[in-house]
């Protein structure tokens, strides 16, 4: 069963609700923009995406002088992006599918091949065929060095790659019990997977860094005997690999439960994740589709669904400078909340390992508490707290027009006011 | 200074934190007696097993890696056929002092070659993959303290969850201390006083928690006095950390370090090589450490990877996910030397080594005759060691 739409025009806490999900949080005038909308037209219109991008981005990683800055301005400009995007809900699926598709700047440490990768995260955000976006993020420089398939060789098979894709990218790992797929299938896919590489700017030297890498198809590298993969037996290669992960009827579930976990709830209802795998499959893998669906569904708005996913490191960041308005901070402060974020647990484009972030209340715990104090009062009390036009009404920063937080914090002057808030329970949910 | 004092005053809302937790202090008081520590170190990404404590004897091993096997003129020597990688050789100190043991051939049944999967099942102690708390998560409700076992570093793994309470990571200690502004004291109170649901109630029982496990670290962590010098470097800094926990007797009775790094698919040797040293130099220098503090007698460490690699090195001069591994543990309550049987490298399963000791047996006598906690509650079973622990 496809997921039932909510039926009511949005209300000024559905909109807050909406907004803190698909677009990190918001200012009063952009909550009062969405009342009284048609929830459908509300997703859609937000799932329409072009190759805007925030306007005066400081950051150019090209501009590093070294492997090491490149990456610290890499993970700036997407902060920044982030922070300040017209288009929040692409920002949000790139980060999700970042931690999706994982790669990571401990072995990507190329200039063009981040760039492409992060241009292949956005311009695939809600894409009409996950078969294509996975084919294209497995052709690429980024996921051919992160996961060795560059090395994977005709009768010298290198099956990490081949291994990710059905564990990680596709079809999920299933249960103790029940499979998705055997080390046959690893083994197999891994043979098929062979004779891909990529040249130029193998990232690592220090001179490459900032050189074009073009993945590259080597037929004499390439084993094409017969292979069985997932049940399907043939002169399998790379792409017939691919389709068959991604179109896996598995697929449809481990990649719905994962856009549940982004938008729905840390634990997600299994059989609301069922509805959306059933419009995956339907729709041929239309990401797209599901979204706007899962994002106008009775599901999203019923009452138990909010305020129950804990934000991340980047999206608390995000969070609050959005809530707050989107005031302009210094380059110095976005290089350093970038790394903080890391601190927090969540350094971008580097997840701990290839499964990426698991989230929820792994996000949790004392030293990424103290954390978020040290951000909260840098963005509303220190000497470098940005000005704001506007206090942000309790609605924008909690969700909700009533409840525990606001009580708590009478009397106070708003810049006061405004840090406890960032620290509250109620803030760090979505 | 407006910081920490104030929390201190805080503290009968931090004692409130734990009302939701049933007997939470009462069994604390009765249980958290002990005063020994075990420090456990995960080396993420599976470490090579054959490449660390090496079988430099058998010619099956240089068969299978002809460029990767560490050549017999490196290896430290231990026993007549087996010896250390040469980057251990920090160790070798410990070794000749009886104060470091290897424990061979360790894994568990139905091995799963997922980082991910096989990683759960270390940190739950559970080959089912049902478990859903960690086993260090279990002892520390066992004990009745989430302060008791704790984490250094940024996140939690999953070897430290518990079902009723959060487990403390530490990043650093020096900055693990709240500074709240002047004059937020109160309305800080009633934002935190106020009763939760779900999620919020999750948070907001961290925060008090939070506040209560700086303060209890801030009060005591000058009795530590810088006893070694440590290499550079984040495990080392994690570890010297743990030592000034360790001194300030906080109460932990586990802490838990990572060292990420081993998944070794392609140019093993320059990757391992480093890695081992980084873990040797460190745990060189904790040990002396410790010995300066006065409290080697009191601290062991157990360290394990989640899988180890395949025997047959691979076409990148790597290897690939394998079964079983080796573990290793040290200081002055472990019984030096190597215990368990080398794996038969000609008798593989599916070009892995066939496990003959079940990692919860290791993990047995650090809860039962190091710990003394009832090893069989935690683990779920009854399972047999290689009499490790002195």
């Amino acid at each position: 069963m496809s997921l039932p739409p909510h039926p009511r025009p949005l209300t000024s806490e559905d909109a807050a609700h909406f907004l803190r999900r698909t677009a990190f949080g918001a200012t009063d005038a952009q909550i009062r923009a969405l009342v009284g909308k048609n929830p459908r037209d509300v997703a859609r219109e937000a799932l329409r995406f072009d190759s805007r991008t925030a306007p005066g981005n400081p950051f150019d990683p090209s501009t590093g002088a070294t492997p090491g800055a490149m990456l610290q301005l890499t993970r700036a400009a997407w902060l920044y992006e982030l922070m300040y995007s017209p288009q929040p809900l692409r920002e949000r699926l790139a980060l999700t599918w970042s931690n999706h598709f994982v790669v990571g700047t401990d072995k990507v440490k190329n200039h063009p091949a981040l760039a492409g990768y992060l241009g292949l995260l956005r311009r695939h955000a809600a894409t009409p065929s996950f078969e294509r976006f996975t084919l294209e993020v497995a052709q690429s420089p980024a996921m051919l060095r992160y996961l060795d398939n560059d090395l994977n060789r005709r009768g010298r098979p290198n099956e990490n790659f081949a291994r990710e894709l059905l564990e990680l990218f596709t079809v999920g790992i299933g249960t103790p019990g029940r499979p998705n797929y055997t080390e046959q299938d690893v083994r197999e896919g891994a043979r098929a997977l062979t004779g891909w590489s990529f040249e130029g700017g193998r990232g690592n030297p220090r001179n490459t860094y900032l050189q074009t890498p073009r993945a590259s198809f080597n037929p004499r590298q390439h084993d094409d005997g017969q292979k069985t993969y997932l049940g399907q037996t043939g002169r399998l290669g790379f792409e017939d690999v691919v389709h068959l992960a991604a179109t896996h009827p598995q697929t449809a579930v481990f990649v719905s439960r994962k856009l549940h976990r982004t938008f729905l709830a840390d634990t997600p209802d299994e059989a609301a994740v069922q509805g959306s795998a059933e419009t995956f499959r339907r729709t041929g893998g239309n990401v797209g589709a599901v979204l706007e669906e899962l994002l106008s569904s009775a599901a999203f708005y019923a009452p138990h669904s909010r305020a129950r996913i804990i934000r991340g490191p980047v999206e608390y960041i995000v969070s609050a400078v959005r809530t707050l308005g989107g005031p302009k901070l210094e380059a110095k402060q976005l290089l350093n909340l970038a790394q903080t974020a890391g601190r927090m647990g969540q350094l971008l484009l580097q997840p701990d390992t290839v499964k990426g972030w698991d989230g929820g209340r792994e996000w949790i715990n004392d030293s990424a508490l103290l954390t978020r104090l040290q951000v909260a009062a840098a963005l509303s009390l220190g000497g470098t707290a940005p000005t704001l036009d506007a206090v942000p009404s309790d609605l924008a920063l909690f969700g909700s027009e009533t409840g525990p937080a606001q009580a708590a914090l009478k009397g106070l002057n708003p810049k006061q006011r405004v840090y406890l808030a960032l620290i509250s329970p109620e803030f760090q949910l979505a | 200074m407006p910081d920490r004092r104030d929390f201190l005053k805080l503290s009968a809302l931090a004692v409130a934190a734990t009302t939701g937790m049933p007997g939470f202090l009462a069994r604390a008081a009765a249980q958290a007696g002990g005063s020994k520590t075990l420090v456990v170190i995960q080396l993420t990404g599976g470490n090579d097993g054959l490449n660390t404590l090496v079988p430099y004897s058998n010619g099956a091993y240089y068969a299978a890696r002809p460029n990767i096997a560490i050549p017999r003129k490196d290896v430290l020597t231990l026993t007549p056929d087996l010896g250390m990688h040469p980057a251990l050789k920090p160790l070798m100190g410990l070794w000749d002092a009886g104060q470091l043991a290897w424990m061979e051939n360790v894994g568990y049944p139905n091995p799963n070659r997922s980082h991910f999967a096989s990683m759960a099942i270390w940190h739950t102690a559970d080959p089912t993959q049902a478990g859903a708390e960690g086993w260090i998560g279990r002892v520390a409700e066992k004990i009745g303290d989430p302060f008791c076992a704790s984490n250094l570093g940024g996140t939690t793994p999953l070897a430290l969850r518990a079902e009723t309470f959060s487990l403390p990571s530490i990043e650093r200690v020096d900055t693990f201390q709240v500074k709240l502004p002047q004059g937020l004291d109160g309305a800080l109170n009633r934002l935190l006083d106020a009763p939760r649901e779900g999620e919020a109630d999750y948070l907001l029982r961290a925060t008090r928690q939070m506040m209560k496990n700086t303060a209890r670290v801030q009060e005591n962590v000058k009795k530590y006095r810088a006893g070694a010098s440590y290499p550079e470097g984040r495990f080392a800094e994690q570890l010297q950390d743990a030592a000034r926990l360790i001194a300030a007797g906080v109460g932990q009775r586990v802490l838990y370090v990572s060292l990420g790094g081993f998944d070794t698919h392609a140019g093993q040797r320059a990757e391992q090589d480093e890695l081992l040293g980084t873990l040797a130099a460190g745990l060189s220098a904790f040990h002396a450490d410790l010995e300066k503090q006065g409290l080697a007698d009191d601290v062991i460490v157990m360290g394990f990877s989640e899988f180890g690699r395949r025997v047959a090195e691979n076409a990148s001069a790597g290897t690939d996910h394998g079964k079983g591994s080796v573990m290793f543990a040290l200081g002055k309550g472990v019984r030096g030397g190597v215990h368990g049987s080398s794996p038969d490298l000609e008798d593989l399963s599916e070009g892995d080594i066939k496990y003959r000791q079940d990692f919860r047996g290791v993990y047995a006598e650090a809860l039962a005759r190091w710990l003394k906690l009832d090893d069989r509650a935690i683990l779920g079973g009854t399972f047999q060691g290689p009499g490790w622990v002195a």
